[in-house]
């Protein structure tokens, strides 16, 4: 086995390329699935059950199916329902916020739900709005309660963004993928690619860990 | 917009063995999984020092990897490495196995620690062994308060086992993706598999709820 690790280094360029777009794509996936998930969580936990129960299906419908299988419906199926056609990256990055949103409406819910009722009436008592209680004391507790859960939340997304190489979005899995075919060199391209991943996530996953030890909640 | 779902029952036998074969790699990789993960569990728990920053190694690389990426490098690049040729399946079940062993070892081993300690050591100075105190004293309790992150492991095993699609295993998707390229009919095709994982994963994640509620009490301490 004769191992050739210049083509790596010659295609640095596309590798940081696809590297920068799979941060890119997590990061634009994860600012819209934060508004997405509190704005489903609020409707989810709505008095109104027009509102409450259509938003549970589509939760419960986006967490019992693969990502990859949501991304191949969102991609080929979508378009002919709807007559509206995305490019593949808009796909991706929509196809990713909104599996995100549901998981964060879930977080969202718990942590609305697990600060106690007496600080609802004890802020209405002193004269405060529905709406002022719920922005000003109850979410900014329930926000700080789940950060850790957040945390985990982005690590998997990070991961997941690998999935939209299958519709062809330029991130770093589908660079990789290309380059392997283009030059043969399958085991230095593909552990190049492994490799740039444990460098991204590895610190991520660590910083997760610290995060759920900084902010365990004790009552 | 024509729907025309006969197209689904024209070629139910192939959907079907792909349902099967997505069960069947879900299985495998669930056995593999909850096996090599309880193993690392209790050896970084109760192992040597050495053995745990190692497998800690482990877990945390197969935590900061996507599973597509586990899988590539495991069926294209690994067997370049080693001299040895692997079948799809083999491929995606250790793949998809040990990348799901990291997060069953990380919930096996909050699960032990969280029994307190002192558990333990009243079984030892009640005359039990180590292995036994383990077994019969601390992991009945520890086992209960897995099963909430179990149950979503398994859950996740089974929709993680749709990337074995781009290794070309034969599972649902791969076989939708077939059947697309053949028929034209992305719509009634990606509904149809779709809606398989859906009555697949839906009932599993209620099943596991309603054991939990069920249990929960006898986890307590």
């Amino acid at each position: 086995m004769n191992l050739d690790w210049n083509v790596v280094w010659e295609n640095r360029g596309l590798f940081l390329e696809g590297a920068l777009v799979t941060v890119l794509l997590a990061l634009a996936s994860m600012a819209l699935g934060i508004i997405g998930g509190l704005g489903l969580a609020l409707a989810r936990l709505s008095r109104h059950r027009v509102v409450s129960i259509p938003v549970a299906l589509l939760v419960d419908v986006v967490r019992s199916t693969p990502v990859i299988m949501q991304i191949y419906w969102a991609y080929y199926v979508v378009p002919i329902l709807t007559g509206l056609r995305l490019d593949a990256l808009e796909t991706g990055i929509i196809t990713l916020a909104i599996n995100v949103s549901a998981y964060n409406c879930e977080i969202f819910r718990a942590g609305i739900v697990s600060i106690r009722k007496g600080q609802w009436q004890a802020a209405m008592a002193l004269g405060m709005g529905k709406a002022r209680v719920l922005f000003e004391i109850i979410l900014p507790q329930a926000i700080h309660r789940v950060i850790p859960a957040l945390a985990n939340i982005w690590v998997a997304l990070f991961k997941n963004t690998s999935l939209v190489s299958t519709i062809a979005v330029a991130d770093l899995t589908y660079v990789a993928l290309t380059l392997r075919v283009e030059t043969f060199r399958v085991l230095e391209i593909l552990t190049a690619m492994a490799v740039l991943y444990w460098i991204m996530g590895y610190p991520q996953a660590k910083f997760a860990d610290w995060l759920h030890k900084k902010f365990k909640v004790e009552e | 917009m024509t729907m025309d779902f006969s197209i689904i029952a024209d070629h139910w036998g192939f959907i079907q063995r792909a349902y099967q074969m997505t069960l069947i790699l879900s299985v495998l990789s669930i056995a593999l999984g909850l096996s090599v993960g309880v193993a690392i569990g209790i050896a970084r728990v109760y192992g040597p020092k050495l053995l745990d920053y190692a497998l800690g190694f482990f877990v945390d690389t197969m935590r900061a990897i996507p599973v597509l990426v586990v899988l590539v490098w495991g069926y294209l690049a690994f067997p370049i490495l080693a001299g040895i040729r692997m079948d799809p399946l083999t491929g995606a079940t250790v793949a998809l196995g040990l990348h799901l062993s990291a997060y069953v070892a990380e919930t096996v081993r909050s699960g032990l620690t969280s029994i307190r300690r002192n558990q333990f050591n009243a079984a030892i100075s009640l005359g039990m062994s180590p292995f036994q105190a383990v077994w019969y004293v601390v992991l009945p309790q520890a086992l209960i308060r897995m099963i909430p992150p179990l149950g979503s492991f398994v859950i996740i095993a089974v929709k993680d086992s749709a990337i074995a699609s781009v290794i070309a295993f034969p599972e649902l998707l791969r076989a939708s993706q077939t059947l697309v390229g053949q028929t034209f009919r992305p719509l009634e095709i990606y509904t149809t598999s779709m809606l398989l994982y859906l009555i697949t994963l839906y009932p599993l994640a209620r099943l596991f709820e309603y054991v939990y509620r069920r249990l929960a009490p006898r986890g307590a301490s």
